[in-house]
């Protein structure tokens, strides 16, 4: 296993508390609305080849939230403002469902932030015909249940989430969910902006989605794709809307072949 | 010391029977409208704002209305609408609007001109009572539950403004703006009519009204949770230098009379399905993530034993959730109430689920004839 280290960086005031780890070139990435999962396979095999920064966004976990930060566009302009305080400029993310959604905004509004984008079953685009499954109206049990379509196939699984949670867990997680009830709310996980700036996007971008994505249906990496000119959408069969946790072998083959 | 005796109905259409309403998750939010036959909620409008103005005849001081959204047990979705109703149907008694939902509105001085028109057009007998709305009320309006509190809490103060600031201002808020705040239409009542606050618990709540001297309404709560409730205002006016009497307490409960015990007990079982389905609900319904704060939700955690749907009839009436009975049983337990919690306003549900025209009259009647004289000592 790689080591990561934990820091909080200071940005205009907020503090966002970032796992690092690994060598090589930066690699950010976005987590979803859940919040950071922590150092698991996915991103320590990206770690091997990668200087990886996986930050809790703000409002999330450790982080501080900025008073003035309420919406996703708030959250991308926000991270421009972490790149910058990192010295990090031109680099390769990942964005995970909600993450996923952050990263489109921060490179359809400023040209220089990324190199190269991978979209994991983002949300951001509203579908035409299925819907974005409302997490919030359902319990976390219920989400949690939606968000594998096989969770035997998850080698992590019992250890993140089939054991018994501290209290203190609980109330992360129940915070992590207000923040993105505050974040997503309405409209419901897409901004109707979106579509017509990624026409701005021209950085090679690789959509990867679960076929079985329960949470964010496979039509929106269809629109993605269709958005962005010259990205690319890879399909994973059997899977929900964590390949980087269900299928974390072919997730991390997938990505580096994406990055290299 | 007197009691003022308030007469309320949410005016159910309580026509889905129980076995219609377990093929759903709820009575609330998503059960379909397509139940719904407006024919008969025309037949039942006639009949509850006939008791409405029964209520007045018979004696009582107040009447209360609310409004709740997308649900069978409560057909009031405005209660400006029904007070406007009732301002011209009555001629003595207070309205006591509990209330207008202020996080789901876009238009705080709209609703402070509506509010101010019952004022004028009742001639100064409007009780404005503000509330945060249910859960559900956040996804029917889809508001966010994240801003409900603060949405409360600058929608009051537009509105106060609104009432008591002469026209035209210009409000820059977080969530409000407006050029020109100047409706032609203010209150009768100086400075502005009476403002009253529901809680079943929220300690912010009960702060927040103790703040402004606002009455607060104990809605369904244990007694005992009741009295930490009241005590806990009391203490933030102690605090405050000023001593809160009991016009500043009021307590919410559902009540049934008959002629007999034996017979009250039979007609008042029709409670039960205002106690039954309409309170079930998955939790995301009635929590929706952020709409309570820790501190609410360790006080949700505190106000009942066991959910009033969970209760048996006799275990409702033990906890007073329930009050049913003869004159003379009704008047011994709710001296008790207005004794242990010094209030001065009492709210009586006294028409629920499909309890009949018939027995609410008489109900009403029993009220007026004997509990609430014997209740002014």
């Amino acid at each position: 296993m790689v080591a990561f280290t934990e820091e909080m960086v200071d940005v205009g005031g907020a503090k966002v508390h970032t796992l690092k780890g690994g060598s090589g070139e930066p690699l950010l990435l976005l987590h979803g609305a859940e919040g950071n999962s922590g150092w698991l396979r996915f991103a320590d095999a990206l770690a091997e080849k990668y200087t990886v920064y996986y930050p809790s966004h703000p409002g999330y976990g450790k982080s501080d939230r900025p008073d003035w930060l309420e919406t996703i566009p708030d959250m991308a302009c926000f991270y421009t403002w972490y790149l910058e305080t990192l010295g990090l400029e031109g680099i390769r993310t990942i964005g995970f469902a909600m993450g996923g959604w952050i990263a489109t905004e921060i490179a359809a509004m400023c040209n220089h932030s990324f190199s190269k984008l991978m979209l994991v079953g983002a949300a951001g685009i509203k579908p035409n015909v299925a819907e974005i499954t409302d997490i919030f109206i359902i319990s976390p049990a219920q989400v949690l249940e939606l968000m594998f379509h096989d969770p035997s196939q998850a080698p992590e699984y019992q250890a993140v989430y089939g054991r018994e949670f501290t209290p203190e867990e609980t109330m992360t997680a129940e915070s992590n969910r207000e923040m993105a009830v505050r974040l997503c709310w309405k409209p419901y996980m897409y901004d109707p902006r979106l579509s017509s700036l990624l026409q701005r996007v021209k950085i090679p971008t690789r959509m990867v989605w679960g076929r079985n994505d329960a949470i964010v249906p496979l039509e929106c990496g269809e629109l993605f794709k269709k958005a962005i000119n010259g990205s690319d959408l890879v399909v994973i069969d059997n899977c929900g809307h964590s390949p980087q946790v269900e299928k974390p072998e072919e997730f991390i083959k997938t990505t580096l072949d994406f990055l290299a | 010391m007197s009691l003022d005796v308030y007469y309320f109905t949410e005016m159910p259409y309580h026509y889905i029977t129980d076995e219609l309403a377990e093929q759903w998750p709820s009575l609330r939010l998503t059960f379909p409208n397509s139940y719904f036959d407006p024919n008969k909620a025309t037949d039942l409008f006639k009949r509850y704002l006939d008791e409405y103005q029964y209520a007045e005849e018979v004696g009582f001081q107040g009447l209360m209305i609310n409004e709740h959204h997308n649900t069978p047990s409560c057909m009031d979705v405005e209660v400006n609408i029904t007070g406007g109703i009732l301002a011209r149907l009555t001629s003595k008694v207070k309205i006591l609007m509990l209330g207008n939902m202020l996080p789901t509105s876009d238009n705080p001085p709209r609703l402070a001109e509506e509010i101010a028109m019952l004022d004028v057009i009742s001639g100064g007998r409007i009780v404005s009572g503000f509330v945060r709305g249910i859960g559900v009320e956040t996804w029917a309006n889809n508001t966010n539950p994240v801003h409900n509190r603060e949405r409360f809490e600058e929608c009051h103060d537009l509105i106060i403004k609104t009432w008591t600031t002469p026209g035209p201002f210009r409000w820059e808020g977080k969530h409000y703006n407006y050029r020109a705040v100047n409706p032609w239409m203010v209150p009768v009542q100086k400075p502005h009519p009476p403002v009253w606050v529901p809680g079943t618990g929220s300690p912010e709540t009960v702060e927040w009204a103790a703040k402004y001297h606002y009455t607060y309404a104990a809605f369904l709560t244990e007694i005992s949770r009741a009295k930490q409730l009241f005590g806990s205002y009391r203490d933030h006016a102690a605090e405050n230098g000023w001593e809160a009497g009991p016009d500043k307490f009021a307590f919410m409960i559902c009540v049934h009379v008959n002629e007999t015990d034996e017979k009250a007990q039979e007609t008042g079982k029709a409670f039960m399905w205002r106690m039954g389905h309409p309170l079930k609900g998955p939790k995301e319904y009635w929590a929706p993530p952020g709409y309570f704060s820790r501190a609410g939700t360790a006080a949700a955690a505190l106000r009942r034993q066991r959910p009033m749907n969970e209760m048996s009839y006799q275990e409702l009436q033990d906890n007073y959730h329930l009050v049913v009975g003869s004159p003379d049983t009704v008047i011994k337990k709710l001296r008790h109430i207005k004794e242990e919690l010094g209030i001065g306003s009492l709210l009586l549900e006294a028409q629920g689920g499909p309890l009949s025209h018939e027995d609410t009259m008489r109900c009403l009647k029993l009220m007026g004839e004997e509990v609430i004289p014997a209740l002014q000592d």
